[in-house]
């Protein structure tokens, strides 16, 4: 009792504390230093529609690549974890026909959809991320649907280091045109799509890394998940 | 049921597939027409074998004609069945008998199973509690007085008569 009475108490005072640092910041007026720059150059530099994705990918393309890293180092970690010899599905009950034709017949709609999300990032809101989750949740429907499901092991693990690797090699292409890591060259050297901003082959390579980041994140998450539902089954 | 060729059921995943790409872009764009097919072709490659077991075959006229025809005639059965919950909720006496009944069907393909089962659940009072081959259980919320009765084949009977057949004659066409 009294020690969720100091929580609630500590709690109150530091929600005090962050209001009252956040009362100074006045709200919807105009901030904006950096921003304004993004939103009046955004199309003649990156040739993107979405200003967050050229933000994300263009202007900002070293946290991207960390957050790549860091799912990487997630997935690999999980591995590493829960790594074992024999480690098989062991899920019991078998679903019911109507959940288990329902999940076949989503599923290639799931998937499509989550390349829709990550093909259009520089036009619609989404992106990479988003599209990889959407197609991992598509393998996760599967996993819940069937008992003895498995994803395909040894194509995934190329696929997502493949892909990993094409967005470093985007990236040092970038190094070797335009002088620094994560140039856009095929939007800034080439002017590829210059005259069609706004439709689907446009914005330099945003689309690019998007697709790869999308099957790589799409790979990742379903591996992920692919561990954790495992157990370890005796020899 | 035996299975249709590969190419017959890859293709009809190719199109099924491309036209969801059509509706989800909402434009003949020939960039956005090109790579939703070259998408489509890849996404269809690695989804077919579970997508589908009878390919082309889905796409004969009869079939096409006959979902058409039972999407407004589903729509008006789904309107009648929230407007008879509504009319329960709203009764004073709330007038309830429910139960679970057993329904048996004629449909044979999965498919056909899943969109009974899914019909019956939007429709009138009914929610499908669980399908095995081809004996349905479901929940009714006003048990009519024919299914009421102690001999489990008038039961089965009663009560397919009045939850499973309205649709069966669609749901037959389109899916066997």
């Amino acid at each position: 009792m009294l020690k969720r009475a100091l929580a609630i108490i500590s709690l109150l005072i530091i929600g005090y504390w962050l209001a009252q640092g956040l009362a100074g910041v006045p709200f919807g007026q105009d901030k904006m230093l950096v921003g304004q720059y993004y939103l009046n150059h955004v199309r003649e530099q990156t040739g993107a529609v979405n200003a967050v994705t050229a933000v994300v990918v263009n202007y900002r393309g070293f946290d991207t690549l960390g957050e790549v890293t860091v799912l990487f180092i997630a997935s690999t970690g999980v591995g590493a974890l829960l790594w074992r010899k024999k480690r098989e599905r062991t899920a019991k009950t078998e679903g019911s026909v109507v959940l288990k034709t329902g999940a076949e017949l989503l599923f290639p709609f799931i998937v499509l959809f989550g390349a829709y999300i990550f093909i259009h990032g520089h036009l619609t809101p989404g992106g990479g991320f988003p599209g990889g989750a959407t197609i991992a949740t598509a393998f996760l429907l599967l996993y819940m649907a069937f008992v003895g499901y498995e994803i395909p092991h040894r194509a995934f693990e190329k696929v997502e280091g493949v892909a990993g690797m094409g967005y470093v090699l985007v990236g040092l292409i970038g190094l070797a045109i335009g002088g620094y890591f994560l140039f856009d060259w095929i939007w800034l050297t080439w002017k590829w799509g210059a005259e069609n901003i706004g439709r689907l082959f446009s914005a330099g390579f945003i689309p690019v890394i998007y697709t790869l980041i999308g099957i790589k994140v799409g790979t990742e998450l379903s591996g992920i998940i692919d561990n954790m539902l495992k157990e370890e089954v005796g020899e | 049921m035996e299975e249709a060729s590969k190419v017959s059921r890859y293709l009809y995943t190719l199109i099924v597939l491309f036209l969801i790409w059509l509706a989800l872009t909402a434009s003949l764009d020939p960039q956005e027409l090109t790579f939703g097919f070259i998408l489509s072709a890849i996404v269809a490659a690695i989804t077919y074998p579970i997508f589908t077991t009878r390919g082309l075959a889905n796409l004969h006229p009869k079939r096409i004609a006959y979902a058409i025809v039972y999407v407004p005639y589903f729509l008006w059965a789904m309107i009648m069945a929230n407007l008879d919950v509504a009319y329960r909720v709203l009764h004073p006496k709330r007038p309830i008998r429910p139960g679970i009944v057993h329904c048996k069907t004629v449909l044979k393909t999965n498919p056909g199973k899943l969109a009974l089962a899914n019909s019956i659940t939007l429709t009138p009072g009914t929610i499908t509690l669980d399908v095995d081959c081809d004996n349905y259980f479901i929940h009714w919320i006003w048990v009519p007085d024919e299914a009421l009765t102690e001999k489990e084949e008038e039961h089965v009977k009663a009560a397919s008569e009045k939850i499973t057949a309205p649709f069966e004659k669609f749901l037959k066409v389109i899916f066997e």
